[in-house]
């Protein structure tokens, strides 16, 4: 495992909930993973940070709009950088434009995180002046993360929605 | 000021100068950049970036489309174009207005009728402002040649039907006529299914000269003097000038004039450019054409009145009263030479020579200004233009001007890409340039051979 993903760890929480382990302790390259049954419980010769990476995974998309208010004199164009896990594939804003995730106001949104999708599944739309522009998934997969929200602008190559392709 | 925030549509040296100007009147700058542009200069000094689209011009800043939705979606009461890009493109202005975003420019219709070439001489001819004199069609040598005694040789022949050279001769004499009339008629006849000739005054020893002016919208218009752009080439202006040295006071007042009439006659608003053709010889003017935009060479025209023409837009754009001064306010003094700053290879056919700047020393001092946006480490995008800057020298009249900016092309020094810089020194430099003794063909014919045999040596 050269870097977990989201979905890894997903995966593990899930292997040990299903089991009948008191705890576990996986240790890799990149990763550290302490998983307990008891609250009070810590991992070998450590405190409790640990504890929350046995948390589901947050999602990460709260953390790009409060980065985007950039302050005077800085370049805001790297506000939207979002951290693709390894595995994963970005879907991204073709140009500048408005994102809407539904066809139309009050319809169901396009596509929601859990999602499968293949390639030519539409995730969003991207407005440009009326002009409406679907944007596809690009990739077969699983929608593990959705980045920008209804009606807001997005720039050029912003991440829009992170897909984990099917193996 | 009535403009907040202003969207700037444009790159390079003049959306830095924008930001800049809109700076000083406490307006904010969004700037619209392409994904090639994130790290520029512009970027860095406005108040807030967005990327419209990849590096092409055309899938970012050519889209009109992109740019007002950009200018909206960032909260941008007002828009600059610029100049080049879509500065022209009246369309542009159009969508601006129907989306209560302010043009920084003239209104769109105005923009549409002087684009049009034959209805910009059309509203010339009607304002009284002089055109090339010329002749309607001409049938037969014997016509040509008493239109040619009324014109006065040397004359041009042109087909009505065409353009790029063909059908088209110049005569100096009856005999000349005689011995290419037929020709040129056929010839016409073979590339554009139309015979039919037309006879214009050749300017054998033209300059170009150019009003600044600038209107409040409702009908009256200020001049900045003019400016010679007489060394070009292929028709790309090379160096710029103001004043025109050479031109006699009367026949000065009569240019301004000419276009203050034109532009006022259209309620013109904003700034905008005047163009002539100036006969030397003949000591007469014919208008060419109006630029509806801020020029590149915009800078020597504030240099030599010391108003800033930029904030002069955004202050007659957000409908500040008093943003156009008097005419008598604006007062010409000293002499003012720019340069345009290239990264090409003028010893190897202008060969473009886009690349990173390892070294970049602009010279300082009195009487220098470099209008720029690079710096130590930029690298030069190979998708737009390859301006790098203009170096723009202002002394008390011309000839010091000229030793000036000889000095100062020899302080500038640029490393890590090739620059028209060794082309610019040559010409500080020739005799021609130092006695004002050229016409728009001098490079060309006369400067780049002896540039290229000097290179040689």
């Amino acid at each position: 495992m050269s870097q977990a993903t989201p979905a890894d760890i997903e995966n593990l929480v899930e292997l040990f909930n299903r089991s009948d382990w008191e705890e576990m302790h996986l240790k890799t390259d990149g990763l550290e993973i302490f998983l307990s049954n008891d609250p009070a419980a810590r991992p070998p010769g450590q405190a409790a940070a640990a504890a929350a990476a046995a948390a589901p995974a947050p999602e990460a998309a709260p953390a790009a709009p409060a980065a985007a208010s950039a302050p005077h004199m800085t370049p805001a164009v790297t506000a939207h950088d979002v951290v693709i896990p390894a595995g994963m594939v970005a879907v991204r804003a073709p140009n500048l434009g408005t994102c809407y995730r539904a066809p139309k106001p009050g319809a169901p949104p396009y596509v929601e995180v859990g999602q499968k999708v293949d390639a030519d599944t539409e995730v969003c739309l991207i407005e440009v002046m009326k002009l409406f522009t679907p944007v596809k998934a690009g990739v077969n997969g699983t929608v593990r993360e959705i980045c920008a929200s209804d009606g807001q602008m997005v720039e050029y190559e912003q991440v829009l929605v992170i897909i984990e392709p099917d193996a | 000021m009535s403009i907040k925030r202003v969207l700037v549509a444009n790159r390079g040296e003049i959306a830095v100068r924008i930001i800049r100007a809109a700076h000083a009147l406490g307006i904010e700058a969004v700037q619209a950049v392409s994904a090639a542009d994130r790290d520029s200069l512009a970027a860095r000094l406005a108040d807030q970036v967005v990327v419209l689209g990849p590096a092409p011009s055309k899938q970012s800043y050519l889209d009109a489309r992109l740019v007002v939705h950009a200018a909206r979606s960032t909260g941008c009461d007002a828009l600059h174009p610029g100049y080049g890009f879509l500065s022209e493109r009246a369309a542009l202005a159009r969508l601006c207005a129907e989306h209560d975003i302010t043009f920084v420019g003239p209104e769109a219709d105005i923009i549409d009728a002087l684009g049009d070439k034959l209805r910009a001489r059309a509203i010339a001819e009607d304002a009284g402002v002089p055109l090339v004199p010329g002749t309607d069609q001409i049938a037969s040598p014997a016509e040509a040649r008493k239109a040619a005694a009324k014109l006065g040789y040397p004359v041009v022949m042109k087909a009505s039907a065409g353009g790029g050279g063909r059908g088209m001769f110049v005569a100096r004499d009856d005999a000349s006529i005689d011995a290419s009339f037929d020709r040129a008629s056929s010839e016409a006849l073979e590339a554009f299914g139309d015979g039919t000739l037309y006879m214009e005054r050749y300017v054998e020893n033209a300059r170009h000269v150019e009003v600044q002016a600038a209107g409040d919208g409702a009908g009256r218009v200020v001049h900045f003097g003019e400016r010679d752009c007489s060394v070009q080439r292929r028709y790309q202006k090379v160096v710029e000038e103001a004043p025109c040295a050479l031109m006699p006071e009367a026949l000065r007042s009569e240019l301004h004039a000419s276009a203050v009439k034109l532009l006022s006659k259209l309620k013109y608003k904003n700034a905008g450019t005047v163009e002539f053709l100036y006969d030397v010889e003949r000591g007469a003017f014919y208008f060419i054409e109006v630029n509806t935009r801020i020029q590149v060479e915009h800078p020597v025209s504030e240099q030599v009145t010391g108003f800033d023409l930029v904030q002069t837009q955004f202050r007659i754009a957000g409908g500040e009263a008093g943003a156009l001064p008097r005419q008598d306010q604006v007062r010409l003094a000293r002499h003012a030479i720019e340069c345009r700053l290239n990264a090409e290879d003028a010893a190897n056919n202008f060969l473009p020579s886009p690349g990173r700047i390892t070294h970049w020393s602009p010279p300082a001092g009195a009487g220098i200004r470099v209008d720029s946006h690079c710096t130590d480490g930029y690298l030069v995008p190979p998708y737009y233009d390859s301006m790098i800057g203009k170096l723009v020298v202002t002394a008390h009249d011309r000839p010091s001007c000229v030793a000036r900016l000889a000095d100062a092309l020899d302080d500038f020094a640029i490393e890590g890409l090739t620059t028209n810089l060794p082309l610019l020194r040559y010409i500080a430099r020739h005799e021609d340039f130092i006695t004002n003794n050229f016409h728009t063909r001098w490079l060309e014919q006369t400067l780049l051979p002896a540039f290229e045999q000097s290179i040689k040596e």
